[in-house]
């Protein structure tokens, strides 16, 4: 117990373990790799290791042969009942038989002198207690100790069904190094990790979404140490393609770069593209005592084709601009700083950088003037509480939480406007059963647009043929004010029903028809979850349902009580995740 | 006299008698790890003579069986006088626990005297961390996270961990009030759970206070009745400066200086 309660803790080599048997078994649910019949393990420090049977914790990092025991290392041959090895604590305990059976235990790989008679700890040779079938069952496998498990000629068990594979790997290691995905979201994603090792994983993700549908997408990561980089195409099987690399770099314990890059094209197979656009952002971060900094960069090719090449995006957006807008930014900020040891918090952010483009219209005109790159700063801070109890301290369910934040920023651009952004947001919750919660809040996002001179211009009420009045008293503030009452029902913890209502009160004021809704991201949703415009009331249920320990089903919807035509969100929102 | 003396080996032969017959009586059930050269081995590590003519029967009917003694098997072992196992009664599924390894343990065959192992020191009690005895039962564990002020209102966080090969949306978050999230989940005593958080992707993963990559957290799930784990984040991978959230995915890219991006078209742009 006290070997696994400090696992985690201890340095571990990477050992590889290659096993064959009769009959090898996966459990997913708890990571435990059970062989039955000739086990045959092979050590990748030179160790063959004979039995009957085999059982691998792969979390707790330490398996079993037992059964007719045969063990070669290097220097010895040894025939016993049963083999343990502890891979973390380089602790291997025996039993071998003699004239008569004995306990011994080889330490630190030292298999000439070993400590006879030595304690062993209670649950050295325990088998799992597993009461359910396996998820896949193979007849060999590849264990890289910590990190990664691979088995060939693989019978999978998809749902019920006896699906052949010709091999499956799973991670299971304790940094997400190797798992980064660069692929959007998605309704459901079956992913088959068909390679891989310590340093790599090759898939296939089947996936569907509410804009492309049914697809498939094909994905390379690669991790060493302190760096990564993940590349895909998404969906490989569809016109419209998006090839992602993304990379991160930690150069130090205080500095790390971190790229994304997003290369776009529309083509049939691998034809010649009949559009393509290239997005890429960098951004490096730099810890300093009690502050950060943080550099990010961003270019933009929206057609890297040349003239005349276009097309259409399946959400209704089309490329072909010959813009390639590009942006700077350097932002400094500091900690959250409890002040004076009240329940506040505060922080401070500034920062400077740049907007160019130098194509067309540039990016503003304003006074006869086209700038074709703006400068800015900003300036900012932040005061939140996390935590303000009252109410009857003594019960869970009788008493209440407050919390809020308040945040202002001022941004100043060399286009001789600012833009001031105040942010309030609080809330008041309570647990009133051990399954029901909830919470009422209130936000206002109050954003001015300042210009030295002139600004924003008186406009008639009617705009495209619509009657707005709000626009008639618009200069360019507009202020969005939230309602907010939520309620959690969590029976278990594999059910969860949310409700959500919203009452917006904003200015300028939404009129059906007039403002344009956002695009939607592939999942179905509006890319900006607040805009101008929106439906002054709505109403969102999400429910959550574990299926099984690796399953479960999201589904969500909006309903917009009848804003003009609009009635119910686009669609419904379904994810499965694995 | 002579009676009395007479009465002695007779009552010593009652003695063996009922100690032999309370010796044959010793039964115990345990999980079969190695059934070899003359010896049955039991999980306990134990190993304990094999009598010749030992009987085999199922466990269920008590009945003749074809199973043989091996790996997995779980039994029941009957010991006679001597501590050798005269009968294992076998079933492929766990038995109801009877008797004690304890009263068995000097039967068990070992050519060298124990000696105690430094490794299995009693830990000094840590305050604060929670029991740590693993017996596989289902425990309650809540995680309870506290997010930056910077979060939109509309974020949805998520857990992403080792036990879902690092799915960024492996699990879904309740929204408890401005700043706090919470989601309670069922796992296995015993479970190390390497966990963070994200708003749905990488892309958005939780930050250190620094701005750097937060290493994952570890849970280590005890056999408490539950367990919660309270944490901070204090910042998002994607916050590029505050305010702005990139979005990668979609295209073509949001990209707008001016702090209103879906203005009606007809309304007048700035100017002087």
């Amino acid at each position: 117990m006290l070997l696994a309660a400090c696992a985690w803790e201890r340095a571990e080599a990477l050992t590889t373990l290659r096993l064959h048997a009769d009959r090898i078994a996966f459990f997913y649910d708890r990571f435990l790799v059970e062989a039955d019949g000739h086990v045959v393990v092979h050590t990748s420090d030179g160790m063959e290791i004979r039995g009957d049977a085999f059982s691998m914790d792969l979390k707790l990092n330490r398996f079993i042969v037992a059964g007719n025991v045969q063990v070669l290392a290097p220097g010895t041959q040894l025939s016993g009942a049963a083999f343990s090895d502890f891979l973390n604590f380089r602790r291997v305990y025996f039993i071998p038989i003699l004239a008569e059976p004995d306990r011994w235990t080889f330490l630190n790989g030292d298999f000439a002198h070993p400590a006879k008679g030595r304690e062993m700890p209670g649950d050295t040779f325990d088998f799992p207690d597993i009461g359910h079938r396996p998820d896949l069952v193979s007849r060999a496998a590849v264990i890289g100790a910590n990190s990664y498990v691979r088995f060939e000629r693989v019978t999978s068990n998809f749902f019920g069904l006896p699906v052949p594979l010709p091999a499956f790997y799973v991670s299971f290691a304790p940094t997400p190094a190797l798992a980064r995905n660069s692929l959007s979201g998605a309704n459901l994603d079956l992913t088959y990790q068909f390679a891989g090792n310590a340093n790599s994983i090759s898939a296939v993700h089947l996936r569907y979404d509410a804009t492309n549908h049914a697809y498939a997408s094909i994905e390379q990561h690669l991790a060493g140490a302190h760096d990564y980089a993940v590349f895909s195409v998404n969906p490989l099987t569809a016109p419209a393609k998006f090839w992602n690399l993304m990379t991160g770099d930690t150069l130090s314990t205080r500095f790390q770069v971190d790229t994304f890059t997003q290369l776009y094209t529309y083509q049939y197979g691998l034809a010649e593209p009949l559009a393509a656009a290239q997005y890429t952002y960098i951004t490096a971060s730099e810890a300093l005592p009690r502050w950060s900094i943080q550099g990010f960069a961003n270019l933009t090719n929206f057609n890297l084709l040349g003239p005349g090449a276009h097309a259409v995006f399946a959400n209704g957006q089309t490329v072909g601009e010959l813009n390639h807008p590009s942006q700077v930014q350097i932002t400094a900020s500091s900690f959250q700083e409890r002040i004076f040891g009240s329940p506040f918090y505060e922080q401070y952010f500034f920062g400077t950088g740049f907007n160019h483009d130098s194509y067309g219209t540039g990016l503003q005109q304003y006074g006869g003037v086209t700038y074709t790159t703006i400068w800015n700063q900003l300036v900012g801070f932040s005061v939140s509480l996390p935590e303000l109890t009252f109410g009857n301290r003594n019960s869970a369910y009788d008493r209440y939480v407050l919390s809020g934040s308040f945040t202002k920023e001022r941004q100043w651009y060399s286009v001789p406007h600012h833009v001031d952004v105040t942010t309030l947001v609080s809330t008041l919750s309570r647990q009133i059963t051990r399954t029901v919660g909830v919470y009422a809040g209130y936000s206002i996002v109050n954003t001015g647009d300042y210009y030295l001179h002139g600004g924003y211009s008186i406009s008639s009420p009617i705009i495209n043929g619509v009657y707005a009045p709000g626009f008639e008293a618009f200069r360019g503030v507009a202020t969005q004010r939230t309602f907010s009452f939520a309620t959690n029902y969590t029976p278990s913890p594999e059910f969860t029903l949310s409700l959500l209502y919203r009452h917006h009160d904003d200015f300028p004021e939404p009129v059906p028809g007039l403002f344009p809704l956002p695009h939607l991201n592939p999942l179905g949703q509006y890319i900006y979850p607040s805009f101008l415009g929106q439906p002054p009331n709505d109403l969102t249920g999400d429910l959550h349902v574990r299926l099984a320990p690796h399953i479960s089903v999201d589904i969500a919807r909006t309903d917009y009580f009848g804003f003009a035509t609009l009635k119910w969100s686009p669609t419904f929102i379904v994810q499965v995740s694995q | 006299m002579k009676r009395t003396a007479a009465l002695v080996p007779l009552l010593a032969l009652i003695a063996l008698t009922l100690m032999s017959a309370g010796a044959q009586a010793i039964r115990v059930t345990g999980q079969i790890l190695a059934y070899q050269d003359g010896y049955v081995f039991f999980t306990t590590g134990d190993g304990f003579r094999v009598a010749p003519a030992i009987v085999l029967k199922d466990a269920k009917t008590g009945g003749a069986t074809a199973l043989r003694p091996g790996p997995r098997l779980w039994a029941l072992a009957t010991f006679d006088a001597s501590g050798s196992v005269v009968e294992l009664d076998l079933s492929l599924t766990a038995l109801a626990p009877q008797g004690n390894f304890a009263l068995v343990k000097r039967y068990a065959i070992a050519l060298s005297s124990p000696f105690p192992n430094p490794d299995l020191a009693q830990a000094p009690a840590i305050p604060g961390r929670p029991n740590m005895v693993f017996t596989g039962r289902q425990v309650v564990v809540v995680f309870e996270v506290r997010v930056p002020p910077t979060t939109p209102l509309e974020a949805i966080v998520y857990i992403t961990t080792d036990a879902s090969g690092w799915n960024p949306q492996a699990i879904p978050m309740q929204r408890i009030d401005a700043l706090h999230f919470k989601v309670i989940e069922r796992l296995v005593s015993g479970t190390i759970f390497h966990y963070l958080y994200t708003r749905g992707s990488f892309a958005s993963e939780e930050r250190s206070e620094g701005g750097l990559e937060e290493h994952p957290r570890t849970a280590l799930v005890s056999d408490a009745d539950s367990q919660v784990y309270s944490n901070i984040v204090y910042r998002w991978a994607d916050e590029a400066m505050p305010g702005q959230v990139i979005q990668p995915n979609v295209f073509p890219t949001p990209y707008n200086p001016a702090p209103f991006p879906n203005l009606p078209p007809g309304i007048h742009t700035p100017h002087p």
